[in-house]
């Protein structure tokens, strides 16, 4: 799969005026999403490379060249994302409103409420963009599998990739058409000195939660998917719904391709 | 303040100087008329009389009268004349024109030689060299006082009439503006009023200058969705009118009728009085309405067309669904005022009620497809592929069909069910019939994905299913049909499925999903039979049992055997040897129990020979005077041949 994006930055007093602009344009109310992405990185086991042995004869030449190029090829970051809600964050009240005789309690049920043994997850691969072609468009590759619930250092470390970091998405989603519209910031969980080496297991307080854009801004992000990014026409039409979104949203925000190098997902 | 203020914008007359103007006056009447004695006020006011009566045209029209005295030939050659009159006049008019052109032409050459060529005529540019006529200014003799007098007066005169023009302008243009801004006021009231009412008021997409309100679906079809905006412009006086473009003015309606062996009997609500149609809220609410029913009537049409195989005939404005035999659902789109009593109908209230229903149902079915469609089209989009996604057809016809199929099937099986009860009854043969009619529609699960109405417009959308179960006479035998209408997924139509449990013939099972009802028929006569004959020999048994002794009965009775189940036959052999063979026969009429002495062929172990005579017949049948209960018959019968 392809996908095309378009990106504009969004500062915080325009937030709310931007979501009801989309909610007009794409007549729908927003979506708010909360995910959770864990940043793996892929490494290359010592001595488990070995395409020329144990190959069956069965094994064609074309597919030896594929496999050699799956396995010697880049090296990539990858995402793995998990869909959570506000509930799920240790909420705890304002104290004057809590119970102040019994605050352990009220501490557990609420740090319960999260569950990590059935967090769904779904692995996200992005190539770096294509260079040179679309100049006015970011175009990447893109692939998404669905994981096993729960812990998923395990099997992602025994597919080759190690944890590196973790962090929050929080914004809103909206469907034009087949745009994906996404107004999103990142949020960096609080951080008490040694950043912990696999996922967090509890999640801390909602509002702990510190914007990485430290001035509150947002992300916009309008997205659109292609099925097969070799067809030449279909990539076309992809852009130019996208290029008619950025006329319409032109006295709005200026949505524009990203730089190439900074959405680089290899792995060096 | 404001409005006190009145700048004067007529110039001021003065008065003139009385003493002069007399002589004056004088001197001009004597001029005109003549004489100072000849005018009087009488001669006077016929003389602007006969100014106002005189026909402009009347000395064109003394020339036609003349010239129609004239023959022919002579206004042949008069016109002639004429025209080379007319001819000659317009060349000396052309002439004298170009010589003017040339001359100004020429003079302007001087000054701006590139724009007077082209304005010059060819011969002049060859005889006279370009710039070469000047003009300057002279000065001009010194004119009389009293010319210089007239000026004066004259250009006064021009300018009090420019003032007076302007001042014209203005107040008009004033007394304009004033009606505008009433207009606009009102205009804008009425919008206001509009948009307090609650509907979307935006801008035209296409016309950047004009107000348009949204009352339709946003998530209708395309075409009926783009139709829900119309302009709202300012008419007469400041009335807001509903531009609604090309749309037909009448307000539809989606009609249902119901038609019995081609007769209308029932017929749907289309009519709703127009209360006060002039305010611009029931305008709007008649467009949305018109709106939908055209919608609805489209979605009809176009999901009745891939019902063609399930017998769904369409016209070029009626949808025609079967429901049952001889009943039949017709859906057309109709204007709401048109009679809707035609002749020939014998219109009941319960079909009424029952047409009401279905186009109740047929509006609540799209309103449902149209959320359904705001889900779809708010969840993510998948990837753009070369096919598009194609959009299904809305399930409006299907549930219903559904609906009415499965009621219509539940009916037949309930009376079905009740006429062999009551022939059982009039045999004395106690059995239990228990029905559960649209057991699939039960409770609502929560859930918070689905809002409460949806889920419950959801439960439609399954198929339908209904239990009948009964106990038979022998103990522990039952039997249950389930009835399963599926609206749309493939089978669709209705099936029954029949389980019995028989201890007595643990192998017997009816086939599975039979469409027939006529099947369905016999196969439940056919087990309440097998249920019967075997209850016979079981009594036998049974009292066998009673009495205590094995083998042939203390009572003298004979034992009942059952030797052809599926033939509802049982034999039995008496003490001399002799067989008797009893026949059971079940219908939806009556239960006949016949019993026949059979005479024993040599050589087969089994009394298969024909039959000899019949020894006793009983017929029972609901609603015929009070007879003996099978079972007393079955002692008759054992205790007959004793």
């Amino acid at each position: 799969m392809h996908e095309l994006v378009l990106f504009a930055s969004v500062p915080s007093h325009q937030h709310h005026e931007l979501l009801q602009q989309l909610a007009g344009l794409t007549a729908m109310q927003p979506r708010h999403r909360l995910e959770r992405r864990l940043i793996f990185k892929a490494y290359r086991r010592p001595g488990l490379i070995n395409t020329r042995g144990g190959t069956g004869r069965d094994v064609q030449g074309a597919d030896i060249v594929r496999l050699n190029k799956m396995l010697n090829g880049g090296m990539f970051y990858t995402q793995v994302i998990g869909p959570i809600s506000e509930a799920d964050f240790h909420n705890t009240k304002p104290s004057s409103s809590a119970d102040p005789d019994h605050p352990m309690s009220h501490d557990e049920a609420a740090g319960n409420s999260y569950d990590y043994d059935s967090q769904p997850w779904k692995l996200e691969f992005r190539d770096i963009p294509e260079a040179g072609t679309r100049s006015t468009i970011t175009a990447r590759l893109t692939a998404s599998a669905t994981l096993p619930r729960g812990d998923i250092v395990t099997p992602m470390d025994a597919w080759g990739y190690s944890f590196v970091t973790e962090y929050v998405v929080e914004g809103d989603v909206f469907i034009h058409n087949d745009i994906v519209i996404f107004l999103h910031r990142v949020l960096q969980y609080p951080s008490h000195g040694q950043e912990p080496h696999e996922p967090r297991r509890q999640l801390p307080s909602f509002r702990d939660m510190s914007p990485l854009e430290r001035t509150g801004g947002y992300i916009l992000q309008a997205a659109i998917t292609v099925q097969d990014g070799s067809n030449q026409e279909l990539m076309r039409t992809a852009s130019q719904h996208l290029f008619g979104l950025r006329e319409q949203l032109k006295s709005v925000v200026r949505l524009e391709h990203a730089d190439r190098l900074s959405l680089d997902t290899r792995a060096k | 303040m404001a409005e006190s203020f009145k700048l004067p914008l007529r110039p001021i007359i003065e008065k003139r100087d009385r003493p002069d103007s007399l002589p004056r006056d004088i001197a001009q009447i004597n001029a005109q008329w003549g004489s100072f004695r000849e005018l009087s006020e009488a001669g006077l006011r016929e003389k602007i009389e006969a100014d106002k009566r005189k026909d402009q045209w009347a000395e064109e029209d003394e020339a036609d009268t003349r010239a129609a005295e004239l023959d022919d030939s002579d206004r042949k050659e008069q016109l002639y004349k004429r025209r080379a009159e007319i001819i000659q006049y317009a060349l000396q008019a052309h002439m004298e024109a170009s010589f003017a052109l040339d001359f100004v032409s020429l003079l302007l050459s001087k000054h701006n030689p590139r724009q007077a060529e082209t304005s010059m005529s060819p011969f002049l540019k060859t005889a006279a060299p370009l710039g070469s006529l000047n003009a300057d200014v002279v000065n001009p003799p010194p004119r009389p006082d009293s010319a210089l007098r007239d000026i004066k007066s004259v250009s006064r005169g021009w300018r009090l009439q420019s003032f007076n023009n302007a001042a014209n302008k203005l107040l008009n243009a004033g007394s304009r503006l004033d009606t505008e801004v009433a207009a606009e006021t009102g205009y804008w009231n009425e919008v206001l009023a509009v948009k307090e009412k609650g509907w979307k008021v935006c801008r035209l997409p296409r016309e950047g200058q004009a107000l348009g309100v949204q009352y339709g679906f946003l998530e209708a079809t395309p075409i009926f969705r783009d139709r829900g905006l119309a302009a709202l412009r300012r008419g007469e006086e400041g009335r807001l009118v509903l531009d609604k473009g090309l749309i037909p003015r009448k307000a539809q309606g989606v009609r249902v009728r119901v038609k019995c062996r081609d007769r209308i009997i029932g017929c749907s609500e289309v009519c709703r009085p127009a209360q006060d149609a002039e305010t611009i809220e029931s305008r709007i609410l008649q467009a949305r309405d018109t709106l939908f029913e055209e919608e609805l009537f489209h979605e009809v049409m176009r999901e009745a067309r891939i019902l063609g195989s399930q017998g769904v005939t369409t016209r070029q404005n009626l949808v025609c669904v079967p429901v049952s035999e001889e009943q039949e659902i017709l859906l057309d789109l109709v204007d709401w005022d048109q009679d809707h009593a035609s002749a020939g109908t014998a219109i009941s209230s319960e079909h009424n009620a029952l047409a009401d229903a279905i186009s109740h149902s047929i509006r609540i079915l799209l309103t449902y497809a149209h959320r359904q469609n705001l889900r779809r089209r708010t969840q993510y989009p998948p990837p753009l592929a070369p096919k598009r996604r194609p959009v299904p057809e809305y399930q409006i016809l299907r549930p219903i069909m559904a609906y009415l199929q499965h009621k219509s099937h539940i009916q037949w099986l309930e009376t079905f069910i009740g006429d062999l009860r009551r022939v059982l009854e009039s045999a004395g043969i106690g059995c239990d019939f228990k029905a559960t009619d649209f057991s699939s529609i039960g409770v609502l699960p929560p859930s918070h994905v689905v809002s409460k109405v949806e889920a419950l417009v959801g439960v439609f959308l399954a198929p339908f299913e209904s239990t009948f179960s009964g106990t038979l006479t022998t103990p522990q035998s039952s039997f249950q049909v389930r009835i399963r209408t599926s609206p749309v997924v493939p089978p669709f139509g209705t099936f029954y499925d029949i389980s019995a449990h028989l201890p007595q013939f643990p192998d017997v099972q009816p086939p599975s999903r039979i469409g027939l009802q006529e099947e369905v028929a016999e196969a439940v006569t056919h087990f309440v039979m097998l249920d019967i004959a075997s209850s016979i020999s079981l009594r036998n048994t049974q009292s066998r049992d009673a009495s205590g002794g094995p083998g042939q009965q203390a009572t003298g009775q004979l034992a009942w055997e059952v030797a052809y189940p599926h033939h509802g036959e049982l034999l039995a052999v008496d003490s001399g040897g002799q067989s008797k063979k009893m026949k059971v026969n079940l219908s939806r009429e009556e239960l006949t129990v016949e019993t026949y002495s059979l005479i024993r062929a040599d050589g087969f172990p089994n009394p298969v020979a024909a039959r000899s005579s019949t020894l006793l017949t009983q017929t029972w049948k609901p609603g015929s005077e009070p007879q003996p209960s099978l079972a007393d018959f079955v002692t008759r019968a054992s205790q007959a041949s004793a």
